[in-house]
Order: structure tokens, then C-alpha cells, then sequence
């Protein structure tokens, strides 16, 4: 019967014991275990979180990393092609005023080496007009004695000549 | 400090090992010298008669004084302050000023028969016998069971502020080591499994630190009443008054948070017939006991389990000096066979000693869920 009769003195001890292990435990232990471990695991999950933003975030820098390359690529290969271009309108284009250049110096020599011969032309005819009044003016000195008359004489010829 | 730590942590962890299984070792060896020189002791005193009841009966009641060990016809024991209000007056006086219950001191004696049997009675001038006279008596002793629940609760509080204080210097960010990573699953499991799963979550935090306390006190008496030398071998948890305060304690708790919604469960049970309630309140009667034997069952079931496992493990024990009595060859003869299942029983008792902290506490937080159920449904 005493086995399973309460005893008025161990519920007194018992309540008084176990209501201040309540309020021990509740201030001094649980209260900063419970708050450590839920700091600790809202810790984890934000570094879990994090992680995966980042490995997000890396993965994304991968693809505008080789966008990036690609573009590059491109735009290297468009310089490089734009360069040869203008390389080769710079070369036209000098090849172009060279080519116009010696033409004009050309003609330049053409016009001149012309008009020297048309003066060596005049020239010639000149002192063959000349020569010939003068062989003339030798074969026919008794008949045309007068200076006057001569010089007259060679201009009218000359006149011809030219009209010629 | 980290490099140098490390070496040092692990023969630390070296020692700890060796030491608890040296621990665990002497504890078996112990247990059963320990009941084995008690039991012989009894089995003196009747002269070749053993009386197993009585040495079951001994070992599993409340006592006023610590019975350690005997050495021959000493008994080694702690003697325990008797604290008694007798008619207005308080007695303060130590337990071995009764001889182990041979003697009477000032009126009072423990009773060696009759329905007081164990408890302190006043007697008459003779000394024997009882007063047929005498009023009630407030019997506050520091008893066997009281004195164990003082060191067991100082025990624990220690343990567990050490842990918080570990906690705190360590703060977040650091993987629990050494007490606190041996305590947090226990503290996980009640958090997540027992109160997680049996109260909204919202209303978890209110309940959970009640719960903790409930379930490490539980487990850590249950554990101590195990151990079968000094500062464990009392059957706290073991004892009916111990288990009645704390279903008392879940009973206030629990009518201490209870919601609306949870009175209007008992005295207008949703979705029952009206028949059921009206003329006659069918249902609130069957609630109203309800809410009574839920505290009772709890009472019960921790007593009978942890009871039934002492007396079993006992029982053993008893079987070798029983045999005994009857021959001492056969008592030997019997010896391996009662240690080998006392040893089976211990581990047992490890397992039920969990079992039951768990199912205290379980069925604790299953109340709790019930008293405060989400208004909306």
C-alpha cells in the first residue's frame, strides 16, 4: 500500500525542487541554448542561401564573361577588317594621286617638250627662211641690191610661209 | 592554440573513453556486489530465511536515512534530517536517532506495520505502541528520495548552465563540442520531434522550455536511479509522489495556457450530436473526466514502468540468494544465468529509462497541443 500512497513531504520537496529547476533552467540554460541554436541555424541557412546566390551569380559572370570574349572577338576581327580596308583605300587613294601625279607631270613635260619643239620648229624655219634669203639674197645680190626692197621682200615671204 | 590544441583534445577524448568504460564496468560489477551484500544482510538477519519480497520492497520505497552498504552487523548509512509539525510544533532531528526504525525518539517512530507502514507515527510513552490519539503530522523530511532529487537537480542545473555558458562563449557560429554536442540532439529531438510535432508552431516556444526541463529531469533520474551505489539507486522517478508533481505540473501548465478554443472543446464538443450534450451533458462529462485522467495516466505509467524495471532487475538478484537458502551449490549454479539477464535488464532499463522521459514529455506536449488549438477551425 505504501508504494502507491503519495507522501505529503516528497510532493512538498518535489514542487519546491522541480518549480525552481523550472525557472532556473528556463532563464539560465534554455533561454541561451534555444536562442544560440535557432541564431546558429538561421546562420546556416543564410550562408546556404548566400552560397547558392553566389554560385548563381558566378555561373551568370561565366556566360557575360564568354559573351564578353565572343563580342570581343568580334570586334577585333571588325577592327582588323575596317583596318585592311582603310589600308587599302589609303593605298588606292596614293597609288590614285600618284597615278595623277605623274600624269600631270607628264602632260606638264608633253606641253612643254611641245612648245620647245614648236619653238625649235619656228626656230629652224627661221634660219632656213633665213639661210634660204640669205642664198637666196647671195644668188640674186645684184638684182635685189636694195636692203629696203629686200627686207620687204622676206617679210611677204614669210608671210606666205606661215600662211602656209 | 589550435595546433597544440588538437593532440590534447584527443587524448582528452582518450581518457574520457577509458574512464566511462571503466565507469560502466565497475557500475556492473558494483550493482551486483552492492545488492548482493545488501540481500545477504537480509538473508542474516532471518537466519536462512530470504525474504525477496521485502528486499524488493526495501530497495524500491522512500527511506529516512541512505542505507549505503552493511560490514558484517554495521549498516553504513547517511542519516537524513527529519523535519515534522506536530500540533503547531516543528521537530528537527536526524533519522539515525531511530536506529533504523528499532527505537522511538521524542513520540515518534516509524511504523513497523499497520497502513502507516514506513511512515512516522506517534506512539505512546512506551514507545511502541501506536497513539490511537494523535492529530496529523506534517512529515516534511529530507528523505532518501527528496535527497537525491537535491543532488540530481543540482546535477543537472549545473550540467545544463555549464552547457548554456559554452553556448553563449561560443556563440553561432561554431559547431557544438564536447557536453553540447552530446546534449543538442537530445535538445533537437525535444524541440523537433516531441514538441514540434505535437503543438502549433507558433505556440512551440511557450511550452519549450517546461518541456526540456520536464524531459531532462525525467531521463536524468530515470539514469541515476540506475546507478546502484550512492549518489544514485533511489527510485525517484520511481516513486508516486514524484510522478504526481510532475503530471501536476503538466496538468497546471497546460490549464494555465489553455485557449477558448480548448474549454469550448470540452463543454460544447464540435461536430457531436446534440443528443450527446442535451438533457443529458454525455459528452462534457466524459471530457470533464478526460481532463482528470489525462495527469493520472501520466502519474502511472513513469511509476509502473520505472518501478516494474527496478523489481525486475531485483527480482534477479533475489533469485540467486533464494536458490541459495536452499543450497549453496545451487545458488552458485544459478549466479551466471541472474547476472548475465541483470545485465540484460540494465540495458534494458538504458533504453526504458529514454522510453519513458520520452513518453512523459510527449504525451505532456500532446496535451499542450490540445489546450491551444488554432481558433480558425
Amino acid at each position: 500500500m505504501e508504494l502507491v500512497t503519495p507522501g505529503i513531504g516528497l510532493i512538498f520537496w518535489m514542487t519546491l525542487s522541480f518549480g525552481l529547476v523550472l525557472f532556473i533552467l528556463r532563464k539560465f540554460a534554455w533561454r541561451p541554448i534555444l536562442s544560440t541554436i535557432k541564431e546558429r541555424e538561421a546562420y546556416i541557412a543564410g550562408s546556404i542561401r548566400d552560397s547558392k546566390r553566389i554560385q548563381r551569380e558566378l555561373a551568370e559572370l561565366d556566360t557575360t564573361k564568354e559573351k564578353l570574349l565572343v563580342q570581343a572577338r568580334e570586334k577585333a576581327d571588325e577592327l582588323l577588317q575596317q583596318a585592311k580596308r582603310e589600308g587599302e583605300i589609303v593605298i588606292n587613294k596614293a597609288q590614285q594621286q600618284a597615278r595623277e601625279e605623274a600624269s600631270k607631270i607628264i602632260e606638264a613635260a608633253k606641253n612643254s617638250i611641245h612648245a620647245e619643239r614648236k619653238a625649235a620648229e619656228r626656230e629652224i624655219r627661221k634660219q632656213i627662211v633665213n639661210l634660204t634669203v640669205d642664198m637666196t639674197r647671195r644668188v640674186l645680190q645684184d638684182e635685189f641690191s636694195d636692203v629696203g626692197k629686200n627686207n620687204q621682200y622676206v617679210e611677204k615671204l614669210l608671210e606666205d610661209i606661215q600662211l602656209n | 592554440m589550435e595546433v597544440n590544441g588538437k593532440p590534447g583534445n584527443k587524448l582528452f577524448r582518450v581518457c574520457i573513453y577509458r574512464v566511462f568504460s571503466a565507469l560502466l564496468v565497475t557500475f556492473l560489477i558494483l550493482f551486483t556486489t552492492n545488492v548482493f551484500a545488501e540481500a545477504s544482510a537480509a538473508e542474516q538477519k532471518k537466519k536462512g530465511e530470504f525474504d525477496a519480497g521485502k528486499v524488493i520492497i526495501d530497495h524500491i520505497l522512500d527511506a529516512y536515512d541512505w542505507h549505503i552498504a552493511d560490514y558484517g552487523d554495521t549498516h553504513i548509512t547517511i542519516p537524513l534530517p527529519v523535519i515534522l509539525l506536530y500540533e503547531g510544533k516543528w521537530h528537527f532531528f536526524f533519522s539515525h536517532k531511530f536506529h533504523h526504525g528499532k527505537d522511538a525518539y521524542k513520540g515518534f517512530r516509524i511504523a513497523a506495520d499497520g497502513p502507516k507502514k514506513g511512515r512516522i507515527i506517534r506512539v505512546m510513552d512506551d514507545g511502541i505502541t501506536p497513539d490511537p490519539n494523535a492529530s496529523f503530522i506534517l512529515d516534511l523530511s529530507i528523505t532518501k528520495n527528496v535527497f537525491s532529487i537535491f543532488i540530481s537537480v543540482s546535477l543537472l542545473c549545473w550540467l545544463l548552465i555549464t552547457v548554456a555558458r559554452s553556448y553563449t562563449h561560443c556563440g553561432p557560429r561554431r559547431a557544438p563540442r564536447g557536453l553540447s554536442a552530446f546534449l543538442e540532439p537530445l535538445i533537437l529531438f525535444v524541440r523537433d520531434d516531441i514538441a514540434g510535432s505535437a503543438i502549433p508552431k507558433d505556440k512551440v516556444d511557450k511550452f519549450l522550455p517546461y518541456l526540456l526541463s520536464l524531459f531532462f529531469f525525467i531521463f536524468f533520474n530515470n539514469l541515476l536511479g540506475l546507478v546502484p551505489f550512492f549518489p544514485g539507486g533511489a527510485n525517484v522517478t520511481g516513486s508516486i509522489s514524484v510522478t504526481l508533481t510532475l503530471s501536476l505540473f503538466t496538468f497546471m501548465t497546460l490549464h494555465l495556457f489553455a485557449n477558448k478554443e480548448y474549454w469550448k472543446h470540452i463543454f460544447n464538443t464540435p461536430g457531436v450530436p446534440v443528443w450527446l450534450k442535451f438533457p443529458i451533458p454525455l459528452m462534457p462529462i466524459i471530457e470533464l473526466v478526460g481532463i482528470f485522467v489525462k495527469p493520472v495516466v501520466l502519474t502511472l505509467r513513469l511509476f509502473a514502468n520505472i518501478t516494474a524495471g527496478h523489481m525486475i532487475i531485483l527480482g534477479f538478484v533475489s533469485l540467486i540468494f533464494v536458490l541459495g537458502a536452499s543450497g549453496t551449490a545451487l545458488g552458485f549454479a544459478i549466479s551466471p544465468l541472474s547476472v548475465i539477464f541483470i545485465i540484460f535488464m540494465n540495458f534494458l532499463e538504458l533504453l526504458v529509462a529514454f522510453i519513458q522521459a520520452y513518453v512523459f514529455t510527449f504525451f505532456s506536449a500532446i496535451f499542450f497541443g490540445m489546450a491551444v488549438p488554432d481558433e480558425h477551425h
